[in-house]
């Protein structure tokens, strides 16, 4: 071998060592990566948007050096799986083997979003446990806190989001506020039927027949009902004076339309889905003025008076383009933060060691100021101190002004112009 | 109750009236008819808000093209099944869920996808306000009606279509080709079925869900009509829309699919065939 050879040699061995020895070299100085996993029906819009608010949230860690887990920097990687669950007719079943193959193949280390459909969460609760897998989940039902306090030893591995109770609560402060400056009392209730909508249907109908309101009607709609006039006709028979919708389906858009073209003089004010971001102006046009909406989680519009709420909001559409569900993005990014600071504290991924510092979690997020309680967000009327809803109103030219909380109100609740 | 109910009675007709007539003459049952119906609101908003067309264009192309799906599904699938009606169903069934399900993984989902309605505003109609895109529908599926009368009656096509219907095996000793008439007749059911989505759509936004639900909503109008009448699905729609709407003003709104349902089994118990259908009856006979 000539000198030239050994030259070329050398210089290809030098290559070949660089080449293969800095990723080595990384990973050992950053360490194995920190699966957080993802199992929800993913097809969903308001999941998909939530995923992509993890992504995005990791992302933003990774960026910044990841997390540190003891003395080693780690990074998150996002491992979804499609559930499906919140697709009409799926068995619960699947959805349940679908989270299972995640855990078994992808073995993640605490799950963030979890899934859609509150039926599934609360079967999936035993599968947390079973696998003490740390988990903050978004399916709404009440009935999570109570099998949590059930058997809060066995569930501590679950957290959760958003309650329907909270949303109840927001709804009683508007129709606190339609009674004082309308004197409005007739109310009409119509509500899409599965658990979380129609817990808070159920909630909703309990504090108005508390609070001297009275009930004209109470209607539930099967996934996918596209005909809603039986409900405006009565309600406009009844002489209601609000008619309260709570949907997430798509079909539910018909509402607003039928409520418009059939001129019932009834404010409308409730959740609907597809009036919730901000394209839905474009999408449905001056039908939807007046109508006021509860965006479940602050950060998912942006607030002139809550600075990190529009920080997530700018930093979701810069990376994902316009938001248009009106829960789970910010809750869900806020997750991830909370996850990690846990993990950070407690210098561990162990599942217990995990859970007890997830249990001590206060910090601000986009939602607000956030805190567990029997392992469920607390939602207040101030962001500096509590998570929050926010209550907007759709007015001219495609506005979202929020009306509720006063913390963070940009407005007041005003009559559509056709219904003055 | 009235005027929404024969407004509902005849979105369900708009809605089947595909499905009937491509089984009416071809004896297919398309089970991708709901694929079809979402398929043809998705490539109008498509050719609409992408490309830019003119709405009538758009609608159009959005008609044509699934139309020649609906032929070449014929041509490529099922004609190879000929006969086997099992075969048939879960072959269209099949083509149904790839559109539906293809459709969603390209990410058509979210409140953006909705056509516009064709005129804005509403009309006081017996003291019910009404909007106009729902007589609009109610428009085009008299026209529909009418042209379908008119072809089947006055065209040489329309007559082969007829005679293809009654038997099939006569109507190839008279030089009709049934293989022929059954492609246009996937082709016409298919086109038809866009057109529905293009005018009923509107009233809403697109879901890809909905292509399951138009598919039980027009089976249970067929079946209720009887599979291969055109006047038994119209009959059947206003069954179903009536009883739909009365159901949900008198009883309970999350019962009208149950209320669709159990008519349709009431139905078959007491006509098997349907309230139109002769296929159990001349089984029966024979």
């Amino acid at each position: 071998m000539g000198k030239h050879s050994s030259l070329v040699l050398a210089c290809i061995i030098s290559v070949l060592f660089l080449t293969f020895s800095v990723p080595f070299a990384g990973a050992q100085t950053k360490g194995d990566p920190i699966v957080i996993g993802v199992p929800s029906s993913l097809k969903l819009l308001e999941s998909a948007e939530a995923h992509r608010a993890i992504i995005l949230a990791a992302e933003e860690i990774n960026a910044k050096g990841g997390v540190k887990v003891g003395n080693v920097q780690r990074p998150l990687k996002v491992e979804a799986i499609e559930t499906r669950d919140g697709e009409p007719g799926v068995p619960m079943a699947d959805a349940m083997l679908a989270i299972e193959k995640l855990f078994l193949e992808k073995k993640p280390h605490a799950v963030v979003l979890g899934p859609f459909r509150s039926e599934v969460l609360l079967a999936a609760m035993d599968l947390y446990a079973q696998y003490k897998m740390p988990s903050i989940n978004v399916a709404m039902t009440p009935k999570f806190v109570e099998k949590y306090s059930q058997n809060p030893e066995k569930y501590k591995y679950c957290f959760r989001m958003m309650d329907a109770k909270y949303v109840v609560g927001y709804l009683t402060k508007v129709m606190e506020k339609l009674n004082k400056d309308f004197g409005f009392t007739k109310v009409y209730i119509v509500v899409q039927d599965v658990l979380w909508s129609t817990a808070i249907g159920n909630g909703m109908q309990g504090w108005f027949q508390k609070n001297q309101w009275d009930v004209k009607g109470y209607d539930k709609y099967p996934t996918g009902a596209s005909d809603f006039s039986s409900t405006l006709i009565k309600a406009k028979q009844a002489g209601a004076q609000v008619i309260l919708p709570i949907f997430d389906m798509s079909t539910s858009g018909i509402l607003v339309q039928q409520w418009k073209d059939m001129k019932v003089p009834a404010l409308m004010a409730g959740f609907i889905s597809p009036l919730m971001g901000s394209k839905a102006w474009s999408t449905f046009g001056d039908k939807i003025e007046g109508v006021i909406n509860v965006v479940f989680q602050a950060g998912n519009i942006p607030l002139k008076n809550y600075a990190p709420s529009t920080k997530f909001y700018e930093a979701y559409t810069k990376r994902w383009g316009e938001m248009q569900s009106g829960h789970m993005p910010s809750e869900n990014y806020d997750s991830v933060y909370a996850l990690v600071a846990a993990i950070e504290r407690a210098g561990s991924l162990d599942p217990d060691k995990l859970v007890k510092e997830i249990e001590k979690t206060d910090m601000a997020g986009s939602v607000g100021r956030i805190k567990f309680q029997d392992h469920q967000f607390i939602f207040g009327e101030d962001p500096k101190t509590s998570a929050i809803a926010v209550v907007y109103q759709w007015k001219k030219d495609g506005k979202r002004v929020p009306v509720y909380p006063d913390s963070i109100a940009e407005g007041k609740i005003e009559k559509p112009s056709w219904m003055k | 109750m009235i005027v929404y109910g024969f407004l509902n009675s005849v979105i369900l007709a708009l809605m089947a009236l595909g499905f009937s007539i491509t089984f009416g003459i071809s004896r297919v049952a398309n089970f991708a008819h709901g694929g079809f119906y979402i398929l043809g609101g998705i490539l109008t908003w498509f050719f609409l808000m992408k490309v830019g067309l003119p709405y009538p264009i758009a609608a159009f192309l959005a008609v044509i093209i699934v139309g020649i799906i609906g032929g070449l599904m014929f041509r490529v699938v099922l004609i190879r099944l000929r006969g086997l009606e099992l075969s048939e169903v879960i072959a269209t069934f099949a083509v149904g869920i790839v559109i539906l399900e293809l459709l969603r993984s390209m990410g058509f989902m979210g409140y953006e996808y909705r056509l516009p309605v064709f005129i804005d505003g509403s009309v006081d109609i017996f003291g019910t306000y009404v909007g106009l895109q729902r007589l609009i529908i109610v428009g085009v599926g008299f026209i529909l009606l009418v042209a379908m009368h008119l072809f089947v009656h006055h065209t040489k096509t329309g007559r082969a279509f007829r005679g293809v219907a009654q038997e099939d095996r006569t109507a190839l000793t008279v030089g009709i080709n049934p293989d022929k008439i059954s492609l246009l007749s996937l082709f016409a059911g298919s086109a038809i079925c866009s057109l529905s989505a293009i005018v009923i759509l509107p009233l809403g936004t697109i879901s890809i869900d909905d292509g399951y639900d138009v598919l039980i909503k027009s089976l249970a109008v067929c079946i209720i009509g009887g599979l291969e009448s055109s006047v038994g699905v119209i009959v059947a729609a206003f069954v179903i829309g009536y009883a739909e709407v009365f159901t949900a003003m008198y009883i309970s709104s999350s019962l009208t699919m149950v209320v669709t349902l159990a008519t349709m089994l009431i139905i078959l118990l007491v006509k098997p065939s349907g309230l139109f259908g002769k296929s159990k009856e001349i089984e029966e006979r024979v």
